[in-house]
Formats: C-alpha cells, sequence, structure tokens
C-alpha cells in the first residue's frame, strides 16, 4: 500500500512550465520532505497533490486510489498553509471543530446509513490533539490573541483532527522565530513517530529537510534532481546543484582538469594536485569538498593552497572557519575566493595564513554540466 | 484562487463557472434597469418626443441627431454654459473636499485627546440623510429669513441675496457641498495615513525635517493613489449631484448654476403647464454621460489606477 | 534652557491650535444640526427667524410641532414611516445579496470575460441615473406596477449595487486566498466556504453596503414622486417635501421636527455600526 504516488505530472502554463515531468513515490507512513529553491515548482506539485491546483498531465494517486478528477474535500488529505489559514472570526475549538462538523460518519447502530458527528465525540478528539499539542488551554481564544508558535500548533491540530490520507505541509515553520524553529522542528517530528501517517513538507531550507526528512526530494526549476535519504544524499549528490544546495556550510568547489598520464589520473588546478584512484574522462571537471573534510595545516603540503583567515566561528566542540584564498594563487580569480572550514576547535585564529589542503577520498567531482562523476569517486568504495 | 494566468480558455470555463451563476442575478438587474433605459433614453434622445408641444408627446419621430446639432449650433451658449458649470461645479467641490479633508486627516492623525469623539462628530454631517439637511441649508441662506444674514447681521454684514447672483449662488452652493462630503474624505484620509508606518517619519525627524517636509515627502506620496481614486469618485459624483443645485439654486439666478442634470430635470418635469421635453432632457443626459465617460478614461489610463486590480 | 521652554512653548501653540481647529470643524459639521434640533421645539414662523433664535430660550420652548407631525398628519407619521422601511428594508436586503455575490465573484473567481463584464458595469453605472425615471415610468406603466411595492422596490434595489459590489471586491481580495482554500481541504464546496467563511469575515464591508442601500432609497424624492401617488403609499421623503411646499414658510418648527424624526433610524443605525461602518468604508475606498 503506498501513502502518494505522483506520475509523470507536469504543470504548464502557457510559456513556463511550473513542473517538469515529475514522477516519485511517497510510502505509507514516511516523512518526505521536497527541498528546493524559489520558484521550484515543490509548491505547486504539494498544492497538486491537495487538489487546489490541476496537473496539466500525469496522474496523482492517494493511497493507491487515482484522485485526478477529485475536489480537495474528497481527496481524504490534509493541509497546514504556510500562514496556517486559520479563521480569524473563530475560536481555536470552532476553527479545529469546522471540518468535523461537515464529517458524515457511518451510523453504528445502523453500517449503512450517515449522520453527524456527535458533539461528544467532536469534542473528545478535539481535547485530545490540543493536549496531545499542548495547546488546551487556548480552546476558547481567537487567533490573533495567540503567538506565532501556538497559531501553528492549532493548524496542526486542525489537520490532524482529520484523521486523513496523508498530511500536506507547506513551509509550516518558516514564519516562526529562529529559536521556536528549532524546538518545533523536534515536536513535529514526534509527533509523526506517533502518528505514523505519510506527511508531505515543503521547505527551502535545508537544515529543516535533513532533520526532518525520512526522504529528500530536491526539485529545481521544475524538476525533480533527486529523491534519497538524506545521509545518501549528502554523500552520493546527483548533481552539483544538489551538492551545492544541501549541506551546511556549504560544499567548497574548485574548477579544474583532470589529466591522465599513463593509467593513473589526476586533478590538476594550479598548484593543486590531486592523484585520482578512480578513473574518468579527461576534461574540465570540478572538484567538490565538504568543509568539514578539508585539511588545514599551518605547513604547506603538497597540492595545498594558502588562505587568509578572515573570521572564526565557535560552534562548540569545532569552528567554521572563514577564509579567503588570495587571487593569486587561483588561476582565473578576479577577486579571492571566499570558502568556510570546519576545524576543530580552537585550532586557528583570525589573521593568520593557512594552507587548505583537499582529501581526495572524501571529494566529489562534477563534470562541465553538472553530473556528478561516479568513476572518478573513491567515495563509493569507502565503506 | 488557484494561479490561472495562461491556462486556456476551456480550463478556466470548466473551473470557474460558478461565477456565472453568482453574476447571474446582478447582469438581470443591471440589463434591465440599466442597459435597457439607458438604450432607450439614447433613442429618446433621437426623436422630437414632447419638443413640437402637447403634440409629440406620444406622436414622435426619429429625427436623428437634429437635437444635438441644434444644442451645439443655435442653442450653443447653453450648452456650452451647462459644460462650463458643470465642470465648475465637480472640480471646484472635489478640490475643497480634497483640501479640506487632507488638512483636517492631518490634524486629527495627532495623538491627541478626544480625538473619537471629534471623529463621531465631524461624520454626523454625513449620516444625516442629504434630502433633509440640503432643504435646511437651502433655507439658511434665505435672504429674508436665513439664518446665514441672520448671523451676518449681528456682525453689521448687510444680508446678502445668496441666489440672485451668480457668484454668491456659487459659494453657497460650494459650501454646502463641502458640508456634506467633507466628513467623508476626512475619515479616508486619517484611515490611509494611519496605514503609513510610524518609522519613517521618525527617520525624517532624525535626518532634520521639519512637518512640512515630512508631509510632502512622506505622506503625500503614499497618499497618491487614495487622492486619485477618491477624487475620481467625487468628481464622478458632484458632476451628477442633482439635489443641491436643484434645491437650493435650482439653476439659477437664469442658467448660471444649470448643470447637466439639473437642466434635464427641468426639460422633463420643471415648468408647469409646459409639455415634458424628454427628447431634450435625454439629450442632456447623453451628453453628461459621453463627457463623464471620457473623463474617466483619461484619469484611468494617465494614472495606471487600474493596473493590478483584476489579478 | 531657553531651547527647551521655547520647544515647549511651540509644542502647547500646536496643541492648542490643533484642538482650534477641530472644534472649528465641529462646529462647522454640528451647526446645522443644531439649528434644526432648536428650531424643531419652537413654533415660530419662518419670518421671525434671527440669529437671535440661536440661543434657546425656555419661553418659547415647545413640543407642539413633534407632537403635530407625529398624530395631526394625513397620511400618517406611522403609514410615512411604514412605507420608507418597508422600500428601503427590502431593498437594502436585495441590494445587499446583490452586492455580495457580485464582489464574490468577481474577488474569488478569474473567468473567461472577468475584464469585459467589469467595464461594462462600471461603464453603465456613470450613466446619470436621474434620467432613467422617464424609461423606468415607462417601463413600468407598461406592466402596471406603478403605485405599487414592488414597482418602487426593484429599482431601489439596483441603487448602488455597482458601487457596493466594487468595494466588498476589494474587501474581499484582502482576505488571503489559502482561508477558502483551508475551508476547501476541510470538506466544505466553494458555496458553503463563501457562506460560513468568507461572508462573516466580511460583516464590516457588508454592514457599509446595507448602510448605502437603505439610505439610498430612504432619502429617495424624485423617483418615488414619479411612481407614487396614492398617499397610503408615501413615504417619508415624500411627505417632508410635500410639507415644506404646503406649510414650510409659515411653520419651520414642522419641518425641522419631521427632519429630525425622519432621522433619527437613521443616526441610530449609524451610531450603533459606526465602528463596522467605518471600517468598512476604509478598506473598502482604501486601495492597495
Amino acid at each position: 500500500m503506498t501513502g502518494i504516488r505522483l506520475e509523470h505530472i507536469t504543470k504548464r502554463f502557457k510559456k513556463e512550465v511550473a513542473v517538469d515531468d515529475v514522477s516519485m513515490q511517497v510510502a505509507d507512513g514516511e516523512f518526505l520532505v521536497i527541498l528546493g529553491a524559489s520558484g521550484s515548482g515543490k509548491t505547486t506539485i504539494l498544492r497538486m497533490i491537495a487538489g487546489l491546483e490541476v496537473q496539466t498531465s500525469g496522474h496523482v494517486y492517494i493511497g493507491d486510489m487515482l484522485v485526478d478528477d477529485y475536489e480537495p474535500r474528497d481527496r481524504n488529505i490534509a493541509m497546514v498553509f504556510q500562514s496556517y489559514a486559520l479563521y480569524p472570526h473563530l475560536t481555536v475549538y470552532q476553527n479545529i471543530a469546522f471540518g468535523l462538523k461537515l464529517r458524515r460518519v457511518p451510523d453504528p447502530h445502523d453500517e449503512t446509513k450517515l449522520r453527524k458527528m456527535p458533539k461528544a465525540e467532536i469534542d473528545q478528539k478535539i481535547h485530545s490533539v490540543t493536549t496531545l499539542l499542548g495547546i488546551p488551554e487556548t480552546l476558547q481564544k481567537r487567533p490573533a490573541e495567540l503567538s506565532g508558535g501556538q497559531r501553528q500548533r492549532v493548524a496542526l491540530a486542525r489537520a490532524i483532527v482529520r484523521d486523513p490520507e496523508a498530511f500536506l505541509l507547506d513551509e509550516p515553520l518558516s514564519n516562526l522565530d529562529a529559536k521556536i524553529r528549532s524546538n518545533a522542528r523536534i515536536e513535529l517530528k514526534r509527533i509523526h513517530q506517533q502518528l505514523r501517517q505519510t506527511f508531505v513538507f515543503v521547505t527551502h531550507d535545508q537544515t529543516e529537510a535533513m532533520t526532518l526528512g525520512d526522504r529528500l526530494a530536491v526539485m529545481n526549476h521544475g524538476r525533480l534532481l533527486q529523491c534519497d535519504t538524506p545521509d545518501r544524499i549528502l554523500s552520493h549528490p546527483a548533481s552539483r546543484y544538489v551538492a551545492a544546495f544541501v549541506g551546511s556550510p556549504e560544499m567548497v568547489f574548485l574548477e579544474g582538469a583532470v589529466e591522465a598520464s599513463g593509467g593513473s589520473y589526476t586533478f590538476v588546478k594550479d598548484r593543486v594536485r590531486i592523484p585520482l584512484r578512480g578513473v574518468g574522462p579527461v576534461g574540465p571537471v570540478t572538484l567538490g569538498q565538504r568543509p568539514w573534510d578539508l585539511l588545514v595545516a599551518r605547513k604547506p603540503e603538497d597540492g595545498a593552497v594558502p588562505a587568509n583567515v578572515t573570521g572564526v566561528e565557535h560552534l562548540g566542540s569545532s569552528d567554521q572557519l572563514f577564509l579567503e584564498i588570495p587571487p593569486s594563487a587561483v588561476t582565473g580569480a578576479a577577486s579571492p575566493l571566499a570558502i568556510r572550514a570546519v576545524v576543530r576547535a580552537y585550532d586557528f585564529h583570525v589573521g593568520e595564513s593557512v594552507y587548505v589542503g583537499f582529501d581526495a577520498d572524501r571529494a566529489l567531482f562534477f563534470d562541465a554540466d553538472g553530473a556528478r562523476l561516479e568513476s572518478l569517486s573513491a567515495a563509493d568504495r569507502l565503506p | 484562487m488557484a494561479d490561472l494566468r495562461d491556462q486556456t480558455l476551456g480550463f478556466r470555463l470548466r473551473r470557474e463557472w460558478p461565477a456565472y451563476i453568482y453574476l447571474l442575478p446582478v447582469t438581470i438587474v443591471l440589463l434591465v434597469l440599466n442597459a435597457y433605459p439607458i438604450a432607450y433614453t439614447i433613442y429618446i434622445s433621437m426623436t422630437d418626443f414632447g419638443i413640437g408641444g402637447r403634440f409629440s408627446l406620444f406622436n414622435y419621430h426619429y429625427v436623428g441627431l437634429a437635437n444635438y446639432s441644434y444644442a451645439f449650433t443655435s442653442n450653443a451658449s447653453l450648452s456650452w454654459e451647462l459644460i462650463g458649470n458643470s465642470f465648475f461645479w465637480a472640480t471646484g467641490s472635489v478640490a475643497l473636499f480634497l483640501g479640506v479633508g487632507l488638512g483636517l486627516a492631518t490634524v486629527l492623525n495627532q495623538e491627541i485627546r478626544g480625538k473619537t469623539i471629534y471623529r463621531t462628530l465631524i461624520l454626523l454631517p454625513w449620516a444625516m440623510p442629504a434630502f433633509i439637511t440640503i432643504l435646511v441649508w437651502s433655507n439658511m441662506w434665505g435672504y429674508q429669513y436665513g439664518i446665514i444674514n441672520g448671523l451676518l447681521a449681528t456682525v453689521h454684514i448687510a444680508p446678502v441675496y445668496w441666489t440672485e447672483r451668480a457668484d454668491t449662488a456659487w459659494v453657497a452652493l460650494f459650501v454646502t457641498n463641502l458640508w456634506l462630503s467633507f466628513p467623508f474624505y476626512t475619515v479616508v484620509f486619517v484611515a490611509t495615513m494611519q496605514a503609513i508606518p510610524k518609522d519613517l517619519y521618525e527617520a525624517a525627524s532624525i535626518d532634520g525635517a521639519g512637518s512640512f517636509s515630512k508631509f510632502f515627502r512622506i505622506t503625500l506620496p503614499y497618499l497618491k493613489p487614495t487622492i486619485i481614486f477618491v477624487g475620481l469618485m467625487g468628481f464622478l459624483f458632484t458632476f451628477n449631484n442633482f439635489y443641491p443645485i436643484y434645491i437650493i439654486t435650482t439653476g439659477g439666478p437664469g442658467n448660471a448654476t444649470q448643470i447637466f442634470i439639473t437642466k434635464a430635470y427641468d426639460q422633463a418635469f420643471g415648468a408647469v403647464g409646459a409639455t415634458p421635453a424628454f427628447a431634450t432632457a435625454a439629450m442632456y443626459s447623453v451628453i453628461d454621460f459621453l463627457i463623464i465617460v471620457a473623463f474617466t478614461v483619461i484619469v484611468l489610463w494617465r494614472t495606471d489606477l487600474t493596473k493590478n486590480w483584476l489579478k | 534652557m531657553i531651547q527647551r521652554k521655547r520647544r515647549r512653548a511651540a509644542r502647547i501653540a500646536k496643541r492648542i491650535a490643533t484642538h482650534a481647529i477641530l472644534i472649528a470643524a465641529c462646529v462647522f459639521a454640528l451647526f446645522p444640526i443644531y439649528f434644526i434640533v432648536i428650531t424643531s421645539f419652537s413654533t415660530l414662523p419662518v419670518e421671525s427667524i434671527t440669529a437671535s433664535t440661536l440661543v434657546p430660550s425656555v419661553s418659547q420652548f415647545t413640543t407642539k410641532s413633534y407632537h403635530t407631525i407625529l398624530y395631526d398628519q394625513s397620511p400618517s407619521f406611522l403609514s410615512l414611516l411604514e412605507n420608507s422601511l418597508i422600500f428601503s428594508g427590502s431593498a437594502a436586503a436585495i441590494g445587499l445579496a446583490l452586492a455580495a455575490f457580485t464582489g464574490f465573484a468577481l474577488s474569488k473567481f478569474n473567468f473567461p470575460g472577468r475584464r469585459t463584464f467589469v467595464y461594462f458595469i462600471l461603464l453603465i453605472s456613470l450613466f446619470p441615473s436621474f434620467v432613467m425615471i422617464i424609461p423606468f415610468y415607462l417601463m413600468f406603466a407598461k406592466i402596471g406596477l406603478i403605485n405599487t411595492y414592488l414597482g418602487l422596490i426593484i429599482p431601489y434595489s439596483a441603487g448602488a449595487v455597482v458601487f457596493s459590489g466594487i468595494l466588498v471586491k476589494n474587501y474581499m481580495d484582502s482576505i488571503p486566498d489559502d482561508i477558502e482554500e483551508a475551508a476547501l481541504v476541510d470538506g466544505m464546496s466553494r458555496t458553503q466556504a463563501f457562506f460560513r467563511v468568507l461572508v462573516p469575515l466580511c460583516y464590516p464591508v457588508l454592514g457599509l453596503a446595507a448602510f448605502l442601500a437603505f439610505i439610498g432609497p430612504y432619502t429617495d424624492y424624485a423617483l418615488a414622486h414619479v411612481f407614487i401617488d396614492s398617499p397610503g403609499l408615501f413615504t417619508l421623503a415624500l411627505g417632508l417635501y410635500n410639507l415644506n411646499s404646503q406649510s414650510g414658510i409659515q411653520n419651520y418648527g414642522l419641518i425641522t421636527a419631521f427632519a429630525i424624526v425622519m432621522s433619527l433610524p437613521i443616526v441610530a443605525f449609524y451610531m450603533l455600526f459606526q465602528r463596522y461602518i467605518i471600517g468598512g468604508l476604509t478598506m473598502g475606498a482604501v486601495r492597495g
């Protein structure tokens, strides 16, 4: 039984293509995060699952049911909007009860008949969900009287109480203060684990995505670039874009070339010469290294690049170093190249001159079009 | 609503058809009670309904644009006077509304005690039925028994025959009209001003700007769309505002304060005993209509007011 | 030190000026109303109204005018009031519904022909409604609806419909789309969402629309004069005008008393719903 399935979904306006032939599957009970920049089509996909937008071509299945022709209310989904969309003129209780009052459930005395949900049942559901989310005291208040975090939880409660086939969440944490946001994130994960239902979550924040998602679907310009677990996206990104988008601090890129001589391949960029264990095409290649895999030292090693430390951010047991590589060290650079490295705390200080080296075993390589060159990577060989 | 830009026609029809149902009642009402009478009036304006004396009241003939050519050749002076008066009445009134409205709004926008009381009191004239208050004003401007002359008498100013002379008649009209409308404009402007973020003013203060400068550089630009919108509405409303002129001066003295709509009414129902010249009345309304439409189109076009109004 | 004193003086002067201006505005605004109230309590003929009548004197005080218009008229004040309320109330109800539907359709639907439709109704509303009295009369006379309730209610309902419809549209534009979408996801059809979510959120502008739709017919003389000549159907406006032409000169108190009583429902309505009306005004009229 699958949670949600999208088959070759395309959404086109007369000239522009918002979603380009996207197919994906969300397993039942999975927490899928659709990650992308603004305009990448992520929200459009969510709205098409909900039925608020209609796809130009392709099919949407929710719980094995083809829902293409169904109105949002018949798709058995619940949605949490970025602005929460709470009814301003109703109390929290009424907000949550609204959908329930419209529901028709089978009469326990006669299974073939449908009747309105009795008030007692509505009451009980509302109380249990507000207790679950920690907001029972807000029931008689109006949305205007609540804090951002409380409103967000009311929106969530309204969705949960519908007991839907799937939850659709459109950047629900973006409007929260930074401090509350990380707590809200963890709470959301906890609720997901408790409810064990399918969640589709849209965001542009890759930290959020990495924390929350069982799997991530990375999108750009309407195309699905990669759909994988967070770990694999980090270690085996499908393209340069994905590698740059996911992972904080951002991956460091060096544009150079691969040379071959007598069976062995080397990545070359100015002074940097990195022998490669893999095999690959000769020609322009971009090297990508995660900041925490960079080797920063005071003495120049083979293939290391000089850099100046312009800033240090202490993150507990490690430091984030802000480095600047002078243009003279890199051909074709008009201005200093700014990169970040993650090192052990207190090893380096502002103003120092250091040398940055690359770890071939943990580096990733991309061709001129951005696709990843698997063969060059040693990463696949790592256990 | 979902983003439907650039969707095909068939798609939009299939999705948005309930709108047609919602608009059906209004469309029927407007077609029957607006479009049809307008068409009928335009037709009448091209006949001699009522012009040839009693005989032509229901024995009328189609005469094409004869009425119009008469209006702009033999009767041209009257026609131009009507045009001039109508514009004068509308633009003068609107200028007053905007000026006083803005001024009062600026004063009222400060943090003062009794703000709500002032606002409620000032709005009272607007809440009272205009018909009644215009009647009262009409009596107030009376020569012998009008209270205004009475008040002037207490400061030893000779009574003025307000409706006898053209210039004083206009004064009476403008003052009355101002009284009727200034509350509306004041309230609208106050509301708009309150939406302006306060820190803009604070930053300007630090930069050394005085009150005048703040008003012209911050307040006015923010108010511009509102000023144009209510200004246009006010112009259109006043241009065809029948009651003040009809009740206070009846277009007099002579035709000095006559505007299109009062003249039309006068032609149709005015002179007791004479035949109602419906065709002339209709013609005046058509001319009135054309002027208004042209004016609106020009204003909307030049000021870009409706740019993002329909998504 | 001198700086501070100067600034304080300036501020006090500014405050005095502010209140002075506002008080002047209030005097200007309230003066005619005060005048009406004062003269309604006296029976002076118009001839003897001078500036001194502005100062109320106890000896001249009388409620005779009120008594006369309320009890001594034909048709009776009650009958006039009843008719006015029937005409205006019905027209307001119908006009409100029309405005709400129109505003909703224009604001929340993007249907083919929307632009044309809006331009069409705006264009139509520019025609001076006064002159349509002639065709109205001819049209309704043919169907035999002259001198009936229905005959006048129908044109009255159409009065403010376009303007109110646009006000409602502007107000609804400011309600975020996702509230309607949340209602749809919650299980409502678009119609249900309209009545149960959007309409309650529009009470301010609907209140204003109702107010405008009521005031038009309530104070109308022109159309009523043409459509009604049987005294049993006379409205307050007609009654007032007739009174003015009959006895306005002799007894000023009569008309002013009439005017006061006639205005009471409107002013009461306004006082009660002030906040809603002003709220609707500012949201509807203030664009952007």
